[in-house]
C-alpha cells in the first residue's frame, strides 16, 4: 500500500501522473470527489440506459429496435462498472447509490431532465448529445489518476464513439429526407441544442479540486468551447439552424460565437427540478421495483449449487 | 474469373479494418474474418460475427466494402452462421492488447480466466452479461477493478 505524508505530497504524485489505485491509503478528500465524480456519471449512464429503453418499442423497424436495444446495454452496462467502483471507494454501498438516485437525493446529466418526444429527438441526443458527453469523457480519460475509472472509461469511450457514429447516421438520413423530416430533426435541434452545450457546465472555478487532482483534465469553457467550433459548422452543413439568434462568425477568426448562455435551466437540473425530472425519476423508480423479481431470481439461481 | 492477385489484395485491405468495439484491433485479429472468395465475376468477404444480433455488424460491413473499394475492387459481405465464433479464433497478440487497454480477458477453454490486469485467479462473478452480450463482467478481489471477459456460448460456457 502506497501512502502520503501529507496532501501536498499526494498532489505532487498526481502532478507528476501518478495514478491512484484501491489499495493506496487514498487521502480522504481525494476519496470524496472522485466517488462524488463516478457516481454522478454512474447514476448518468443509468438514466440515459432508461432514455433509451424507452425507445425499443418506438424505434422504426428491427434494425433501429436492434440499435436502441444495444445501446441500452451499453449504457446500464457502464452504470454497472462504474456503481462497482464507486461502490468500492467505500462511502456509499451501491443499495444506498441506487435509493438516493431513486428518491431524487443524488444528480445525473442536465440531458436526461428534458422530455424526449419524438424520433427525431432521440436523434437529437444519440448526435448532439452522445457526443457532448463523449468530448467530457475524453478530457476525463486523457489524464484521469483515479485507476479503475480511467480503465473503465477506456470501453466507454469507444461504446460512446459508436453510438454517436450511428446518431450521425441517423441525422444525416434525415438532413437528406423530405421536407416534413428535415422539419422535424430542425425542431429537435431546436430543443436540443442548448441542454447539449449545458452539458459541459459553467465556466471551471480557478481553485477546481477536480482538475487539480487531474480528476478532470480540461476546464469546462475549453470542452464547450470546442463543441461548439465543431458542432455549428455540422448542423450547418445538414442544412439546418442554430437556434441562437445571436450567433455569428469572427470574420478574422472564422470562430463561431453563441450567445451569453443562461444558466439557470442547468441549475434546475442540479436540484432535480428541470422540466421531466420528477417523471423521469418516478419512471426509474417504477422500474427499478418492476424488476425486482429479476433481481431476486438471479441472485437465487447464482446461490444455488451447481 | 477473379484474378488471384485481385483477391489477396482484398484479403490485404479488408484484414486491417479496425474492430468498432476495441479500434486498436482488426478484424483479422479478432477471428472475425473467414475468407475472401470469389466466382466468375464478383468478390464475397465471409465474415463471422462474434455474438448473434451483434450491434455493430452494419458498420464492420461498411467499413470493409469501404476498405475494399479503396483497394480498387467492388465486394459483397455475408455473415456467416457457421463455423461459430469462438475466443480461440483471437490471436494472441490480440489478447495482450485486449488485456492491457481494454481490462478485457479472455475465459480458456480448460482452467481458470486471471485478472487481465494484476494476474490474480481471484476473480467474482457479478454479471453473466455487461455492456455488451459478448463479455461476462467480473470483479477482481486482488487488484479491485472490474474486468469483462470475452465467453463463448458455443464452447458451453455460461
Amino acid at each position: 500500500m502506497r501512502n502520503w505524508q501529507n496532501i501536498g505530497e499526494f498532489e505532487d504524485f498526481l502532478d507528476d501522473g501518478g495514478i491512484v489505485e484501491p489499495n493506496d491509503d487514498i487521502p480522504g478528500p481525494y476519496r470524496k470527489a472522485v466517488f462524488r465524480f463516478i457516481e454522478m456519471h454512474a447514476n448518468s449512464e443509468y438514466m440515459g440506459g432508461l432514455t433509451e429503453r424507452d425507445w425499443i418499442p418506438k424505434a422504426p423497424g428491427l434494425h433501429r429496435k436492434m440499435t436502441a436495444l444495444a445501446k441500452s446495454q451499453d449504457e446500464i452496462g457502464h452504470a454497472h462498472l462504474l456503481y462497482m467502483v464507486a461502490a468500492d471507494l467505500g462511502i456509499k454501498t451501491r443499495e444506498e447509490m441506487v435509493t438516493d438516485l431513486l428518491e431524487g437525493r443524488t444528480h445525473f446529466h442536465n440531458v436526461f431532465h428534458y422530455r424526449v418526444h419524438s424520433w427525431t429527438d432521440q436523434i437529437a441526443v444519440a448526435y448532439l448529445v452522445d457526443a457532448a458527453a463523449l468530448a467530457s469523457q475524453q478530457a476525463v480519460f486523457k489524464n484521469c489518476s483515479y485507476g479503475p475509472y480511467k480503465r473503465i472509461l477506456r470501453r466507454v469511450i469507444v461504446e460512446e464513439g459508436f453510438h454517436m457514429r450511428n446518431g450521425e447516421e441517423m441525422m444525416l438520413l434525415m438532413a437528406r429526407g423530405t421536407d416534413v423530416q428535415h422539419q422535424m430533426m430542425q425542431e429537435s435541434i431546436n430543443r436540443w441544442w442548448l441542454p447539449a452545450v449545458q452539458l459541459f457546465g459553467p465556466d471551471s472555478k480557478p481553485d477546481d479540486e477536480l482538475l487539480r487532482w487531474h480528476i478532470k483534465s480540461e476546464r469546462n469553457e475549453d470542452l464547450r468551447e470546442r463543441y461548439v467550433q465543431k458542432f455549428v459548422p455540422l448542423l450547418l452543413a445538414g442544412g439546418f439552424t442554430i437556434p441562437d439568434p445571436d450567433l455569428r462568425q469572427d470574420s478574422e477568426t472564422g470562430k463561431w460565437k453563441i450567445s451569453d448562455i443562461d444558466w439557470q435551466p442547468l441549475m434546475d437540473t442540479m436540484r432535480n427540478i428541470g422540466p421531466d425530472s420528477s417523471r423521469r425519476i418516478s419512471d426509474a423508480k417504477r422500474a427499478w421495483y418492476d424488476a425486482e423479481w429479476v433481481r431476486t431470481a438471479l441472485d437465487d439461481a447464482t446461490k444455488a449449487p451447481a | 474469373m477473379v484474378a488471384k492477385a485481385a483477391i489477396d489484395a482484398v484479403r490485404a485491405a479488408v484484414a486491417s479494418v479496425a474492430d468498432p468495439e476495441y479500434p486498436d484491433l482488426n478484424i483479422q485479429q479478432l477471428g472475425i474474418l473467414e475468407d475472401v472468395v470469389a466466382d466468375r465475376s464478383s468478390i464475397r468477404v465471409d465474415l463471422v460475427p462474434t455474438i448473434m444480433g451483434c450491434p455493430a455488424l452494419d458498420i464492420i460491413e461498411q467499413d470493409v466494402v469501404a476498405a475494399a473499394q479503396a483497394s480498387g475492387h467492388d465486394v459483397t459481405v455475408r455473415f456467416c452462421m457457421s463455423p461459430p465464433w469462438t475466443p480461440d479464433r483471437i490471436t494472441d497478440d490480440a489478447r495482450k492488447i485486449l488485456a492491457r487497454e481494454y481490462s478485457v480477458a479472455i475465459r480458456p477453454r480448460n482452467g481458470v480466466t486471471s485478472c487481465p490486469l494484476c494476474g490474480s485467479t481471484a476473480l467474482e462473478p457479478r454479471s453473466d452479461v455487461g455492456p455488451t452480450a459478448c463479455r461476462s463482467v467480473e470483479w477482481c478481489s486482488s487488484c479491485r477493478n472490474p474486468v469483462e471477459v470475452v465467453r463463448s456460448r458455443e464452447m458451453g460456457q455460461k
